[in-house]
């Protein structure tokens, strides 16, 4: 009988490890439950069988918690935004209302600046295979594929998610094109070298090991090829610092139970990471500022008429990811999380 | 899921050599019309594996591929290529390791391609 963990049994991993990521090899270390851990684990589990099949089914909790969260919830985002499941990019300080129509565009302006962000605009013939890591309802993928008449394979854990992104693809003539699986972004099922432009947008908050998500975001991309992370993380951490305070790690704590974050790491990590790998031409920028109208904008269609009664119906872990949103902009503001692009170039 | 996807799937359970291809095991393939485009059929011929192509049609019940690559790319052959390539969908069914044996399931034309704690 496996023991299966709640997601918040995820939350006592050693927080304090993972956020004061400095060198790879302590990323792999910290994702070793400790002792602790294992106590806890131990008496979550009370009744069921060995602690360490309760330690090693966390990282399929996880997946498992990830794949339900989406299987709920895509149908009620789908609905009310669209079928682009990330920020939109906006001018810093624009307070002007949007309108929704403003809001998609942003969602597209948020690819677009990102492609350009990565040098890929310039090189858009070079662009023929292109992999979307955590695809969501493929709306990336189909916005690309369309822009530089890619193919692009799309990986989730959703199956619901996969589905309904491939429906969309025919929908839109564009199932010769784009097409999506259900996989794991840290073992994914192609060979080496496959891909010239490697995406994941917002799905990094995700990965419970930042270091083996990078290895295989890089291990899949082609020589030449580009790599663009556009990812929630949390501030930087100062000279000295070895993680963050207390208070702004409980605030992330909240934010994880709900969204099925199991870690945060900061820009500089990814970096760090990339470096590591000898990646060129590494990138990284600070977009909060870009982002800050979108989660006000996500509320306020969240208690709409609509939105309120699409939210009873598509059940919990909606409505938790509704009650969530307002601890997505305290962490903005005070500055704890970031939205952060890092990309990226694999050497000839 | 179509044979232009499973050309590029491959089994990725640790220590595996035989990773690609896997071998398809159908149980419901439907057919879907795709607009027929001989550029995009042209520059896939260079990156298609083809044996993989040619035993994943029959797997699908689709015979009609020539074993070896034409040095000819007549209209027909274009067209038998075409269908193989992008018309035929797999419902139902499942992906097999021809190492392992595993079989990664296929539902509603979507593969599950994720791996079990101790296959990492």
């Amino acid at each position: 009988m496996k023991a299966t963990l709640a997601p918040s049994s995820l939350i006592s991993l050693p927080r304090h490890k993972v956020s004061s990521l400095r060198s790879p090899s302590l990323l792999i270390q910290s994702q070793r439950p400790s002792s602790a851990l294992m106590t806890t684990m131990k008496t979550a589990s009370r009744g069921s069988v060995a602690v360490t099949a309760a330690a090693t089914s966390s990282v399929e909790a996880l997946r498992e918690g990830i794949a339900e969260f989406y299987n709920e919830t895509s149908g009620l985002w789908e609905e009310i935004w669209g079928d682009h499941m990330h920020h939109g990019f906006y001018d810093p300080d624009s307070s002007v209302q949007l309108s929704d129509s403003g809001h998609r565009e942003a969602q597209i302006r948020m690819i677009e600046e990102s492609l350009r962000f990565a040098g890929v605009t310039e090189e858009e013939k070079k662009i023929k295979r292109v992999v979307d890591v955590g695809c969501g309802i493929g709306g990336s993928s189909r916005y690309i594929a369309s822009k530089f008449g890619a193919e692009c394979v799309g990986i989730t854990l959703s199956p619901v998610q996969a589905k309904r992104a491939n429906d969309l693809a025919a929908a839109q003539s564009l199932s010769h094109k784009v097409s999506f699986q259900v996989a794991d972004a840290l073992e994914q099922p192609f060979e080496d070298g496959m891909f010239d432009l490697v995406w994941s947008m917002e799905s990094g908050e995700h990965m419970p090991d930042k270091a083996k998500f990078v290895k295989e975001l890089v291990r899949v991309a082609a020589p030449g090829g580009r790599i663009i992370i556009v990812t929630w993380c949390h501030r930087n951490l100062s000279q000295g610092e070895e993680a963050l305070q207390p208070w702004e790690q409980n605030l992330l704590d909240r934010i994880c139970k709900t969204f099925y974050l199991p870690a945060w790491c900061s820009t500089s990590d990814y970096v760090n990471l990339l470096q590591s790998l000898s990646l060129q031409d590494i990138k990284c920028a600070d977009w909060s500022e870009n982002v800050a109208p979108f989660w006000p904008a996500v509320i306020r269609t969240a208690l709409t008429w609509k939105g309120l009664v699409s939210l009873l119906r598509s059940g919990m872990k909606s409505i938790k990811g509704a009650l969530t949103m307002p601890l997505m902009i305290e962490g903005y503001k005070k500055g704890i999380i970031k939205f952060g692009i890092i990309t990226c170039q694999k050497p000839l | 899921m179509r044979l232009i996807v499973h050309n590029m799937l491959t089994c990725n359970i640790k220590g595996v050599v035989n990773k690609f291809p896997l071998r398809i095991e159908a149980e419901k393939v439907i057919k879907k019309e795709v607009d027929f485009n001989p550029d995009f059929l042209r520059h896939m011929l260079a990156k298609i594996e083809w044996k993989a192509l040619v035993d994943g049609a029959r797997s699908m019940g689709y015979t009609e591929l020539p074993d070896q690559l034409e040095s000819e790319e007549s209209y027909s052959f274009l067209k038998k290529f075409h269908h193989a390539l992008l018309e035929l969908h797999l419902e139902e069914g499942s992906l097999v390791c021809q190492e392992t044996g595993r079989k990664f399931p296929v539902e509603k034309g979507v593969p599950n391609m994720l791996l079990h704690e101790d296959e990492v």
